[in-house]
């Protein structure tokens, strides 16, 4: 087959190209501090884990799935429960997040079991539901969870004989940035497997991939655990950075939506193009919005009380106007998969 | 000859509605066998309940002598492609937005006989060679008749046993129509056993050793092909020659 040249590097060029980049932003942040990319670069990295997860489920399967940032929470709390002082079992980072993982993986699961003979619309308003059960569950177990106040301190990636802190943003970030590259290889991987090959053909046509031999349930069934294991690794890794899982609507359908706008406006269904698409939005989102507030903020235009004029206030406007443009002008995202699916 | 397939008095439907009433029948080892029928009559029932998508209600399939599918039980689908019970299913269903290609791959997707898979897919491209010119091409941009092939070919990438066509001249231009026929009769000739369901009765007729008329979830008639296709009453209903 034509890939089969380049199959057997870790690697395509477009990942390597976008990791790359990814790796040089501490360069960016020597250079221009006051764009204090420190924290940002990190948000890059869990929000492209949380994205390929999703690319998985709707890029590749073809299944809308709303409630993506609810694996996410599920992973920041098992890690935060696994790893935090206040629990019996502290874990340690490492065997944190790959439990969170596990975790992840059960729930989507547990969730797909049955509900994905549901198509479409009706998988979609499920996922949707989920999303917000799983932040009431988690507000209200407060004997496990701590209601609103999140479990911390947490703790940060740990090496041997290489410390971790906030003082040491850039070590942290290159750690995040690594299990990225492990996600991305794993994704690749998946997307040259007999079960990527699966996924597709489901996407296509369910009932010719069932002529084919495959079982489309189980193959959605798969698409939609590991999916949610990844998105649940991206939870675990918010959590470590934020030393807390925060409070449990921190992971709404907002966050839902902002991975889901990562997939769409990088490029549906291409593993180089969800990381473009982390890198624009996170960018646009935690990066470019805030200065510009703060900006107009300094030129006295804009003030912390008149919300009209504070442009971080218009955030969701600019999702959506970014979702339509692209849309209308280049419905394959920035990169294209070549064979990705038109919504 | 023993038969490869037997269907035995299946009974299937979709929800309260009985499509198929007790229909038997049988493909031999090497044969062609067609089964016609009106819109509705229940021929696509028939082949997705041998292919174990569709459950059965009553009765039983056997294939290779084994028992395949009866009431509440069965080998699944996924399972009865591997044994080499393959379908081409109606309105050619390929994957658009994948090349022929990797298309046709989808069909070895239960295989890891590289050896055999390369050697089919030569068989394919000998025997539609537009499909080798367009390797590269993704399936939805090819004609019609073109996806037929690739439908096919991909089926053959499958290594069927017994090969089953869901009415593979559908939408079809004539002249790829009788191209497509042609490379069914020559893989028959190369050993393949085919069930044909076809509304282009006289083409099908021609084409195989056997046929079964269906008529609203009921075999009505069996015979010889070259009999049925002088049968007064398959020449009014479905040939036309009232």
């Amino acid at each position: 087959m034509a890939a089969a040249t380049s199959r057997f590097s870790l690697f395509s060029k477009g990942q390597l190209v976008v990791l790359g980049l990814l790796a040089s932003t501490p360069l960016i942040d020597v250079a221009m501090p006051t764009l204090r990319l420190s924290a940002p670069m990190r948000t890059v990295v869990t929000s492209a884990i949380i994205a390929l997860g999703l690319n998985i489920v709707v890029g590749w399967t073809g299944l809308l799935n709303l409630g993506i940032a609810a694996f996410a929470a599920l992973g920041a709390y098992a890690f935060g429960i696994l790893t935090c002082e206040i629990y019996p079992f502290q874990v340690g980072f490492w065997w944190g997040v790959l439990l969170a993982g596990a975790v992840g993986a059960f729930a989507g699961w547990l969730l797909g079991a049955p509900t994905l003979r549901l198509r479409g619309d009706y998988l979609a308003i499920v996922t949707l539901g989920f999303g917000e059960i799983v932040q009431d569950g988690l507000k209200n177990l407060e004997a496990i969870t701590k209601g609103t106040q999140g479990i911390n301190p947490l703790p940060a990636p740990s090496l041997p004989g290489i410390e971790f802190s906030s003082e040491t943003p850039v070590r942290w970030f290159y750690a995040y940035l690594a299990i990225l590259a492990v996600v991305v290889f794993l994704c690749r991987n998946l997307e040259f497997s007999r079960l990527g090959r699966q996924w597709f053909a489901v996407r296509e046509d369910e009932l010719a991939a069932r002529c084919m031999g495959i079982q489309p349930d189980k193959a959605k069934l798969k698409a939609f655990a590991i999916g949610a294991a990844l998105a649940a690794v991206g939870g675990a890794l918010i959590a470590s950075q934020l030393s807390s899982t925060g409070e449990p609507a921190n992971y709404d359908f907002q966050m839902s939506i902002l991975a889901l706008c990562i997939v769409i406006v990088g490029g549906i269904g291409s593993i180089t193009g969800v990381m473009v698409g982390a890198i624009v939005m996170v960018g646009l989102n935690n990066v470019v919005l805030p200065i510009a507030t703060q900006s107009l903020q300094n030129a006295g235009i804009g003030s912390t009380q008149n919300v009209l004029t504070s442009p971080d206030n218009y955030k969701f406007l600019l999702f959506g106007l970014a979702l339509v443009l692209m849309m209308r002008y280049r419905p394959d995202g920035i990169i294209h998969s070549g064979k990705a699916v038109r919504k | 000859m023993s038969a490869l397939l037997e269907v035995q008095n299946i009974v299937a439907g979709y929800g309260s509605i009985e499509v198929l009433h007790q229909v038997s029948l049988e493909v031999h080892e090497g044969e062609i066998v067609t089964l016609i029928g009106g819109n509705g009559a229940g021929k696509s029932t028939s082949l997705m309940c041998i292919s174990g998508i569709v459950p059965l209600r009553g009765g039983e399939i056997r294939f290779a002598g084994e028992r395949i599918s009866g009431v509440g039980e069965g080998i699944r689908a996924d399972k009865l492609v591997g044994r080499g019970l393959v379908q081409v299913p109606e309105g050619r269903r390929i994957f658009p937005r994948m090349t022929v290609l990797e298309n046709l791959m989808m069909g070895a997707y239960g295989r890891d006989d590289k050896a055999g898979i390369a050697a089919d897919l030569e068989k394919v491209y000998a025997l539609f060679d537009i499909l080798k010119a367009r390797s590269s091409q993704l399936g939805g941009t090819l004609s019609g008749g073109e996806q037929q092939m690739l439908a096919i070919g991909r089926a053959i990438l499958s290594k069927p046993r017994l090969l089953m066509m869901d009415e593979p001249s559908m939408g079809i231009a004539p002249i790829l129509v009788s191209k497509i026929f042609a490379a069914v009769r020559e893989l028959n000739r190369g050993g393949l056993t085919i069930l044909l369901v076809e509304q282009n009765a006289r083409a099908a007729l021609k084409l195989a050793r056997r046929g079964y008329v269906l008529e609203t979830g009921r075999v009505t008639l069996t015979d010889d092909a070259s009999k049925l296709l002088v049968d007064p009453r398959v020449r009014e209903a479905y040939l036309g020659d009232g």
